[in-house]
């Protein structure tokens, strides 16, 4: 109230007002003075940076800062706030009357703000938005890629560690590669081959098997957020949805170029000529969520899918979260709301629509249909804001459209344009993070400024060139880095390693983690003989327990018969509402948004659905009866053929001693041979190691 | 470095943790399994939610307009309307003719709370009760109301109020999980939507924060039961010989991760014993069920899972989430409600009551509530007697209880139509703010980083209602 009374005497003596404020010589002083140390480059408390005009004029996270032309927004209302919660400064004395009166007069006034102070934007500096540039490989290693890892290595006085030994290599190769264990005697004949050829011959092998597009496929699949089903509370059934996913698995296997796979995903339906795989592809962005219960508000799910496009193009090729955009500027990323409309233009000129292959099957398509776009004020669709037409983001490359307006196609060119600072570097991290267990960017959905910086800017730029020399070659990528010596490394752990680097940030040794949930389910089944192999197709629904299934779903022509049940994990059929709950509890992407980084998360539930789920107890009952059957006849040889199998390894003396008591223990009892050694594939099963990539 | 720090490091970069909860939080990566103390300001330590699903009429329970009896049938006045959204089932309707509530409302108890005659027993403990008459909310459909309630948003994914919690106060028990969902049908409309796992999901939280389903047929908790055939010894040896291969590998790996699993498979085991024992209801005395009713012994009923939801409280699980369907009832509200109600309001106030003698209601939360109200004009045919009811955002009723909430009050009022807030609105936002508070949280320092953003249940709204607490 004090306060109040005095700004009023103020308003009529105080010179500046009336007179024009400058905000040079009179606003910035009280910024730089009282205000940047909180809220600049540095710090921005609260969300708000008043270094930058465009930021300052966004404002934080309680809302505006300025509202120009008038007294309005919370700088005004903070500076002479008496409440401990709100007044700015928040310590130290308050702003004098003068100054307070200074920023009002301003704000008043306009907030006039010339460009020479408008300040640099977070983006301009930003590492990700800047051109690829190919750096010079240092010196120390052949392979390009154990050059740059050493270079930062041995600037700590670390180097790589030894290679891991040759079965562990073979099995991460494999599970890398594939996603299924290799069998026990093409680990030995590999182990026996000593040339020098040995391991290429065996990457070349797994790259041309049908299985590696079933793995990376998957991959992909996660950012594509793809679904058989609708989402929502009808959530109704895709039927066609699977002929996508195939397209996407035929595509890794026919290695694809990475910039003709983006296209037909994006806007093979607008390609000269287009074919019907090529309109196939377009089914990536069909897989947004639809909600067919909303008979009041088609068009606000609509703008949802729309949205949804918007979002998971952003996240998948150019690593950006532009969800923010959708209902304000966002403070720190460099996408503006108007932006993500201009964006938004190019998916909203787009309709769902089938075509028609042989026989009866329609499978979901897009195509291009003409359709204003407004900006959604505070992201509501019902508030029409300025009309845009379809656009990027100005911190990125011009975009060249073909004809007067952009469409899908010209958007899709311009991501896989060599001048595109992004793409390269987001697919080659994806790759990366596949190898290795983390990307080199360890936060692949975020690229922008909040994201984390490379642990390696110079072999990730290196990499993303050289992706593009090898145009777009996914396998030959995969295939240069898994030769590097960095690949090869051993995954252990050694005290100083830890001491110096405890998240393994510098590579000085290779990572060991869990397989993801689809590849659980795959090693089951191949070691115990039951993976049914076959390829594509509509998916399987394996058993649900009891009460688990609800509704609509429910249906009997879902249910397979009894050797489809064993297909891979990237056949089980994915229902937005109801995931599998085998695949859910080991963190399998749900289809509901794209998803660029699994959890990787060890729970109780893991654990009961390993030991008691009738998938993996029919699995170990296959192996135990696949071990007394085919392991020789002592205890010693079936359970090196059972270490084999399942880890690709012998036993140590140990580890035979304790599986050797738990065989003799069922034997004293007089448990039959298919008992017995049901109860040693249960504990093979159910080891750390057997769900581990080492 | 100690490997647990090791992990912990690595989570951190991950996880943005601040204030009181960042210590609550650490320290549950550090001890995965062991107890924590609540948060120092917490009033309460746990929360059963009761939620009503399906949208309860506050118009019929507990939200009473006298003054409507006079307006039977009336057209709703377009200034009271007020371009509200209609849903598909009655944006074709050419009328909004008032229905008035059939049933007769009295004050209860010395607060002198407005209950109708179909919730009796809950109207025998409104003392205890706190009745938040003015809540509304955004959505008009159910799957995103229902989302919104639970997760802070409309669209799915992000982390459900329960993984919220158990990321940020951990667990007490060490035998049982810290957020447990129990689900029910109600005998009111049997068509209601389903309700999805993803409303207990984790989000981009860690996984192991999400709820776990207990299930009312076959095993209470998924893969809980032995395969045929294999023995609680089996399991045990199974377990010990497991122990002893994976510490081998963690010798020769250095990986600190196995020693985690090895944790986990033990937590499974633990749960093997300690699931069963909390679902057998035999030990309880025949009063028990004379307080609940004879519902609480059929397996799958709100009944019986009130009666769990308490055994969960005793010991000591942070986060009890029921879900009760059938109350949406577009059509037929009389005949559906009644049968609801007979459902739902005995085991309400028997939970209440029960905790309250137990001495558990002074750090226990209760909340009991839906996701939408219902309108006051009827959807199709209106008579004396039958009317149905659509959703309704603008406004309606949860009662709260227990810890750090106001006992025997009223906060909130709606106009004479029950159609919007006149007085003291609550948002979903303010009243997930304000459960936080009570559990010691502040609802804007509990944060998790994703995708460049600090993201909160309460989104960037959310205040705290200080007229509800004690």
């Amino acid at each position: 109230m004090r306060f109040a009374l005095a700004l009023s005497a103020l308003a009529v003596t105080f010179p500046a007002h009336g007179a024009d404020v400058d905000f040079a010589r009179d606003v910035r002083p009280i910024f730089a003075k009282h205000c940047v140390r909180c809220h600049g480059a540095k710090k921005h408390e609260g969300g708000l940076r008043l270094d930058v005009r465009r930021l300052a004029l966004v404002g934080g996270d309680t809302g505006p800062a300025l509202v120009p032309g008038t007294a309005k927004g919370e700088l005004l209302r903070r500076v002479v706030s008496t409440d401990d919660k709100l007044k700015m400064p928040p310590d130290g004395d308050p702003l004098t009357a003068e100054q307070v009166a200074t920023l009002k007069a301003w704000a008043e006034q306009g907030a006039k703000w010339p460009d020479e102070f408008a300040g640099k934007e977070p983006a301009d500096d930003h590492w990700a938005f800047k051109p690829v540039m190919r750096p010079a490989v240092p010196r120390g290693a052949a392979h390009p890629v154990d050059a740059f890892v050493l270079a930062i290595l041995s600037d700590k006085g670390l180097k790589l560690a030894p290679a891991a030994e040759r079965r562990t290599l073979f099995r991460r190769l494999h599970l890398d590669l594939t996603g299924l264990p290799p069998a026990p005697d093409e680990v030995a004949a590999f182990v026996k081959d000593t040339s020098a050829s040995a391991y290429e011959k065996a990457v070349d092998k797994l790259l041309a098997s049908p299985h590696f597009g079933e793995r990376w496929g998957r991959h992909w699949l996660d950012l594509a957020r793809f679904a058989e089903s609708d989402g929502y509370e009808n959530d109704n059934l895709r039927p066609e949805a699977y002929r996508y996913r195939d397209w996407v698995v035929r595509a890794f296997n026919d290695d694809v170029p990475f910039d003709r796979f983006t296209v037909e995903q994006l806007a093979g339906d607008l390609l000269p000529g287009a074919t019907n795989e090529q309109k196939t592809a377009t089914g990536f962005h069909r897989n947004t969520l639809w909600n067919s219960a909303a008979s009041g508000d088609k068009e606000e799910f609509r703008t949802y899918a729309v949205k949804d496009r918007v979002e998971t193009t952003g996240l998948a090729w150019m690593g950006l979260t532009l969800g923010c955009a959708k209902c304000h500027s966002h403070k720190y990323d460099p996408v503006a709301h108007r932006e993500f409309y201009r964006l938004y233009a190019f998916f909203n000129q787009t309709d769902n629509t089938e075509i028609r292959l042989e026989g009866k099957a329609y499978i979901p398509v897009l195509r291009e249909l003409k359709r204003d776009t407004h900006v959604h004020t505070r992201g509501n669709f019902l508030q029409k804001g300025e009309a845009v037409a379809p656009g990027t983001p100005v911190f990125l490359p011009p975009l060249k459209a073909r004809g007067a307006s952009a469409d899908r196609l010209d958007l899709a060119r311009w991501l896989v344009d060599p001048a595109h600072p992004l793409t390269a570097r987001v697919a080659v991290n994806h790759v990366w993070q596949h190898l290795f267990g983390e990307g080199l960017v360890r936060t692949p959905e975020n690229f922008g400024t909040t994201g984390e910086k490379p642990t390696h800017p110079d072999l990730l730029d290196w990499l993303a060139s050289e992706f593009v020399r090898l145009k777009w070659s996914r396998k030959a990528l995969i295939k240069f880095v898994v030769m590097s010596a960095t690949y090869k490394q051993s995954s252990a752990r050694t005290a100083k390693l830890t001491a110096a680097d405890p998240t393994n940030a510098l590579l000085g040794r290779q990572n060991r983690f869990r397989v993801e949930a689809e590849i659980v389910r795959d090693l089951a089944l191949s070691t115990s003989g039951l993976l049914n192999p076959k390829l594509g197709g509509p998916s399987i629904v394996p058993p649900f327990p009891d009460g688990l299934l609800a509704q609509k779903f429910t249906a009997e022509s879902l249910k397979m018969p009894g050797p489809e049940q064993h297909r891979r994990g990237i056949y089980v059929h994915v229902q937005r509402t109801l995931q599998h709950p085998t695949l859910a509890v080991f963190d399998a992407a749900d289809g509901n948004t794209a998803c660029a980084k699994r959890d990787r998360s060890t729970t109780p539930l893991q654990a009961l659905t390993l030991l008691n789920d009738p998938v993996f107890v029919e699995c170990a009952r296959a192996l135990g009866a696949r071990i007394a059957k085919r392991g020789g006849d002592t205890t010693a040889a079936r359970m090196r053929y059972g270490f084999e199998v399942c880890l690709s390894r012998a036993p140590t003396a140990r580890e035979l001693a304790i599986l050797t008591e738990l065989v003799e223990t069922h034997e004293k009892l007089g448990a039959k041979p298919d008992v017995v050694w049901f109860g040693v594939a249960r504990t093979l099963l159910n080891l750390e190691e057997f769900t581990t990539r080492e | 470095m100690h490997p647990v720090l090791e992990v912990l490091q690595f989570q951190s970069r991950r996880a943005f943790l601040s204030g009181a909860v960042g210590t609550a939080a650490l320290a549950s990566l550090l001890h995965a399994d062991g107890p924590k103390p609540a948060a120092p300001a917490a009033k309460a330590k746990r929360i059963v939610y009761l939620f009503q699903s399906g949208g309860p009429s506050h118009l019929d329970l507990f939200d009473h307009k006298p003054e409507l009896a006079k307006r039977f049938a009336e057209n709703l006045p377009d200034s009271v309307r007020k371009g509200q959204r209609l849903t598909g089932m009655t944006a074709t309707q050419d009328t909004f003719p008032v229905a008035p509530s059939k049933y007769t409302f009295a004050r209860h108890g010395k607060s002198g709370a407005w209950v109708s005659e179909l919730m009796p027993n809950v109207a025998g403990v409104a003392d205890h009760l706190c009745f938040v008459k003015a809540m509304h909310t955004e959505a008009i459909n159910h799957d995103p109301a229902i989302t919104f309630c639970q997760t802070g948003a409309q669209l799915a994914g992000r982390p459900s109020f329960g993984s919220w919690v158990s990321y940020g106060l951990g667990s007490t028990n060490k035998d049982l999980p810290a957020f447990v969902v129990l689900v029910s049908q109600g005998s009111g409309n049997p068509t209601d939507q389903p309700l999805y796992d993803r409303l207990w999901g984790s989000g981009f939280l860690p996984s192991r924060f999400q709820g776990v389903k207990f299930r009312s047929q076959g095993d209470p908790v998924l893969f809980l039961s032995n395969p045929d055939g294999v023995s609680a010894d089996d399991r045990r040896k199974l377990l010990d010989d497991l122990a002893k291969l994976n510490e081998m590998r963690q010798a020769a790996t250095g990986d600190p991760e196995i020693g985690t699993r090895t944790a986990q498979y033990e937590m499974a085991f633990r749960m093997q014993k300690s699931v069963p024992e909390l679902t057998d209801l035999n030990d309880e005395p025949k009063s028990t069920f004379k307080l609940y009713g004879d519902d609480a012994k059929k397996p799958g009923t709100f009944a019986a899972n009130c009666l769990l939801a308490r055994r969960m409280i005793e010991r000591d699980v942070r986060f009890v989430q029921l879900y009760h369907r059938g109350w949406d009832q577009h059509v037929n509200l009389p005949k559906q409600i009644e049968a609801q109600c007979k459902d739902t309001d005995r085991a309400s106030a028997a939970l209440v009551t029960d905790l309250r003698q137990r001495g558990l209601l002074d750090d226990t939360l209760v909340v009991w509530g839906g996701e939408f109200g219902r309108t006051v004009y009827s959807q199709g045919k209106l008579t004396k007697d039958n009317y149905g009811r659509d959703h309704h955002p603008r406004c309606f009723t949860v009662w709260l209880t227990g810890g750090g909430i106001k006992c025997g009050a009223s906060y909130g009022e709606t106009d004479d139509y029950g159609y919007n807030v006149a007085k003291d609105g609550v948002s979903v936002h303010d009243l997930n703010a304000t459960l936080l508070h009570c559990l010691g949280l502040d609802h804007e320092k509990l944060t998790y980083k994703y995708q460049g953003r600090h993201f909160r249940l309460t989104d960037v709204f959310g205040s705290v209602v200080k007229g509800v607490l004690a």
